[in-house]
């Protein structure tokens, strides 16, 4: 039978009915929260409703963009599909566990912890976050690599060449400390930690912003290439459209933490729906 | 429960010294304390290198001068065991004499200082050259319990990466070493992956011990009087060095030495400088074995035998440095 | 031109073989279009653009869009290409693999898939990607569209030799070039591994005339591949040329179809083309 089907394509990521509320769980805590209401926090109980009812799926070799202000709820929603924090409700799914049918939040925090070796890996806006900065570049590849088992110091440090260079780092500096690297030679580091493994899902989360223009537009350049050569699935957050319109195909638009539209790049930019998606255009077309 | 002393019935008050056990000698530690001790051990056996926390008591030794090793002996030695303590593998050392007398005035216990005679050693840089023997029992004071503490910090994450076997952050380190040095300079301490599921510190050892652990036929109980934790390898059980395949362990080793009075090149030797800038001379630390050496009394492969771990690297050496000539 | 099959998309269960009124050879069958765009950042306005557009095209075939500016003929274009959201009606398209699709209502990713594999598109105002080498932008357009990394890269030459960009600027980042031969290495990208249906907005607008000589040429020569065509042309001399029939827009409506030779000479037809 068909592979084709909008049932039954083959994802590698899928989100269900996530939301994440800080403070009271309750079904109270959604009324009066969304971007109707102009808020995410509750009136009636004060709790914070980060996301609520947001669902996709990402195909292998597929990049989604996750766009909005700050507050909106993308981080939030990529941080509870990292593990990094734990959703209120809903499904995460990856293809490459138990063929999708294990609900990632069902899972224990040791467990969660795992599938960041090998299924899922992300990078942060603050390279700090996903590296130790005290430690050389190779350090810091070496340490997914030995995560996973690699045993062989020659083998080790030949993967992290490779690494450093697909992501453009010249090798010269594979053994200085992290610390001692430009902003934009850092992320690159950091993003050849995240594909050490070849992970089949890798999240972005604002991977240039707070870069100056030049360099960002390289950091860009060389995950557009990424996403197009590994057939990594990958969800970008960001609120630069600059970015979402360079690296996906496909977009969600966040406002006080739901979903207000979604479709594909180009029309979202072109042929915006949603007032506020027309806005957010507005602004970035200036 | 063995017999109740007529001092101490009828009171709840004594009731808790009744479930302590026999009357217990005036001194330094309390039947209960003993026995909070020999539970941890036995944990700690049960889980090879997990590291069992215990309630640290006062001991007439500072915390970080031996006092774990000490509250370790002293729940384990009984009045027919003969008790070897050795610092820097002498027996004479003043830390080791005074810590035997301590224990044996204390207890009942003999004073022994022939490894072979003793049932329990107990010891802080060295394992003795001899094979140890099922039955006995190596106690070795340990300064620092975390094998993790010079990679992070927080006791949580230590904690949470043991519970997570997720020592990833350690082979960094050991990584990094060898970047920045060329080799895994960690000395002393050397850590060790035991039984395939915890790492573990050896206590500073010297790397050249770090084999005599591995399928000993004697318990190593490890102890850590200032950190309050236990951790304990079970006779038979594999204990290996953490290092790269293709960065074979290496023990301390300096070719061509011998002990100066036993003539022994295949023990830990300890360089004495000669006096008016004459060359050094080497000697056995291990005392008592060399002793029995230059008697005929020693067996002759010592525990572990390191010796072929650095003549393995020795002929390493020496075929690289013909391949690149 | 380098004629490459087209991924064999399998037929999707569910999806009708045939829809009333929708012709069984067709590649592309517009029915009832309408489309309009609510401007809720100025006032809440409605801007009506198409009402209800009719429009067939079939393999090898070149429909020219034709009629004033605003008549609705860029927006027709993007509708095909989902570009734009449709507001009612229907744009069926049938895939290689002989399935009818609904492209005003297929779900994103399906539309993003069926754009990389069976729908093209060259417009005036699409940029090549900056920082990246005219080569591979051309090369990934084929290994869009099924073919593998090092016969994309030959087809890339050959494409890119035939709109006459030299070789010394393959290997240059695309930013680096003119309007010229941006617009070029577009329709190079475009027509590489040509899809069953191009849709080509302006595609020669900015070309001089021995350029624009060249990528009609190019065009032209798309027919061979069975590649339909559904086109916006400013000049009647490209349209006379390369036009199989001509649709006339007006007011968001088709207001008549024919042979270019019969529609660009009737003077009662709404023509805004430059001779």
């Amino acid at each position: 039978m068909s592979t084709h089907t909008p049932q039954s394509r083959p994802w590698a990521l899928k989100v269900s009915g996530l939301g994440r509320i800080y403070g009271d769980p309750s079904p109270a805590s959604l009324t009066g929260t969304g971007p109707e209401h102009g808020t995410a926090v509750s009136p009636s109980t004060g709790a914070v409703v980060a996301a609520w009812d947001v669902s996709f799926e990402v195909a292998p070799g597929e990049a989604l963009g996750i766009i909005g202000e700050s507050g909106s709820g993308k981080s939030t929603v990529m941080r509870c599909i990292a593990g990094d924090e734990a959703a209120t409700t809903g499904g995460i799914a990856l293809r490459s566990v138990a063929d999708g049918t294990v609900n990632l939040c069902d899972l224990l925090p040791s467990a969660r912890r795992r599938l960041r070796l090998k299924d899922i890996a992300a990078v942060y806006q603050d390279p700090a976050a996903g590296l130790n900065l005290d430690v050389t570049a190779g350090g810091n590849i070496a340490d997914p690599l030995t995560a996973v088992g690699w045993r062989s110091y020659d083998g080790i440090r030949q993967r992290a060449a490779e690494l450093l260079e697909r992501v453009e780092v010249p090798l010269s500096r594979m053994d200085d400390l992290v610390r001692t690297f430009s902003g934009g030679m850092r992320q690159r580091v950091q993003i050849a930690k995240a594909l050490a493994n070849d992970p089949p899902v890798l999240l972005l989360d604002e991977p240039t912003t707070g870069l100056d223009a030049s360099v960002a537009a390289g950091v860009l350049d060389l995950l557009r290439g990424l996403l197009e050569e590994t057939g990594v699935a990958a969800v970008v957050v960001s609120h630069d459209f600059g970015v979402i319109d360079m690296l996906t195909r496909r977009v969600l638009v966040m406002k006080h933490g739901r979903v207000v539209e979604s479709g594909l790049t180009d029309q979202l930019l072109e042929d915006p729906q949603h007032p506020y998606s027309q806005q957010l255009v507005a602004a970035a077309r200036g | 429960m063995n017999t109740l002393s007529p001092t101490r019935t009828g009171t709840g008050a004594s009731r808790a010294g009744a479930l302590a056990g026999p009357d217990p000698r005036p001194g330094i530690f309390d039947e209960l304390s003993k026995r909070e001790l020999r539970r941890a051990m036995l944990s700690g056996i049960a889980i090879p290198g997990y590291q069992v926390p215990y309630g640290s008591r006062e001991m007439p030794v500072a915390r970080g001068w031996g006092s774990g090793g000490l509250q370790a002996t002293l729940s384990l030695v009984c009045d027919e065991d003969q008790l070897k303590v050795i610092d820097q593998g002498e027996d004479a050392g003043v830390n080791a004499s005074n810590l035997r007398r301590l224990i044996t005035e204390h207890t009942g216990a003999g004073e022994e200082t022939d490894t072979r005679a003793a049932d329990i050693i107990q010891s802080r840089h060295r394992i003795p050259e001899q094979p140890l023997t099922d039955g006995q029992i190596l106690v070795l004071q340990v300064p620092n319990a975390e094998p993790l503490f010079r990679i992070v910090q927080e006791m949580d994450e230590q904690r949470r990466m043991h519970a997570e076997a997720d020592y990833a952050k350690m082979w960094v380190w050991l990584y990094e070493d060898i970047v920045h040095n060329g080799l895994i300079t960690a000395a002393a301490g050397y850590p060790v992956l035991v039984e395939g599921r915890y790492v573990m510190t050896p206590s500073p050892i010297p790397r050249w011990d770090v084999p005599k652990m591995n399928d000993s036929d004697a318990i190593t109980i490890l102890s850590a009087g200032r950190e309050k934790r236990l951790f304990a390898v079970p006779p038979h059980t594999r204990v290996v060095p953490l290092t790269f395949d293709d960065r074979p362990f290496e023990v301390e080793y300096t070719p061509g030495t011998a002990c100066r009075l036993c003539g022994s090149d295949d023990t830990y030797l300890v360089e004495e400088p000669g006096e008016n800038g004459a060359p050094g001379t080497w000697s056995c630390s291990d005392t008592d074995f060399c002793t029995r050496r230059r008697t005929g009394d020693a067996p002759a492969d010592v525990a572990g035998q390191p010796v072929e771990l650095a003549r393995a690297a020795l002929r390493r050496a020496t075929r690289e440095q013909e391949e690149t000539s | 031109m380098t004629t490459v099959t087209p991924v064999q998309t399998p037929v999707r269960p569910g999806t009708p073989a045939h829809v009333p009124g929708v012709p069984g050879d067709t590649v592309l069958s517009v029915r009832g279009l309408r489309k309009d765009f609510t401007l809720h950042t100025i006032d809440g306005r409605t801007v009506d653009a198409l009402h209800g557009v009719d429009l067939d095209v079939r393999p090898g075939e070149h429909v020219a869009l034709a009629g004033t500016s605003g008549a609705g003929k860029s927006t027709l274009l993007r509708c095909v290409y989902r570009t734009y959201l449709t507001g009612s009606g229907h744009i069926w398209f049938r895939t290689a693999g002989g399935e009818l699709l609904d492209v005003a209502a297929l779900p994103d990713a399906d539309a993003a898939e069926l754009r990389g594999q069976e729908i093209g598109y060259v417009s005036q105002f699409l940029r090549p990607q900056p920082r990246r080498s005219v080569i591979s932008i051309v090369a990934s357009a084929g290994v869009a569209r099924g073919m593998g990394r090092a016969d994309a890269r030959e087809a890339a030459a050959a494409a890119l030799r035939q709109v006459a960009i030299a070789e010394h600027l393959w290997d240059t980042h695309a930013t680096v070039l003119s309007g010229g031969q941006k617009q070029r290495v577009n329709i190079a990208a475009g027509t590489i591994a040509p899809p069953r249906l191009l849709l080509l907005d302006e595609p020669v607008s900015a070309l001089d005339p021995a350029n624009r000589a060249a990528v009609l040429d190019l065009i032209a020569r798309l027919e061979e591949t069975g590649t339909a065509v559904l086109s916006v042309f400013h000049d009647l001399d490209a349209i006379e040329r390369l036009a199989t029939r001509v649709v006339v827009l007006g007011g968001g409506q088709v207001l008549a179809t024919g042979a270019p030779g019969e529609i660009l000479h009737d003077p009662n037809l709404p023509l805004e083309v430059a001779r």
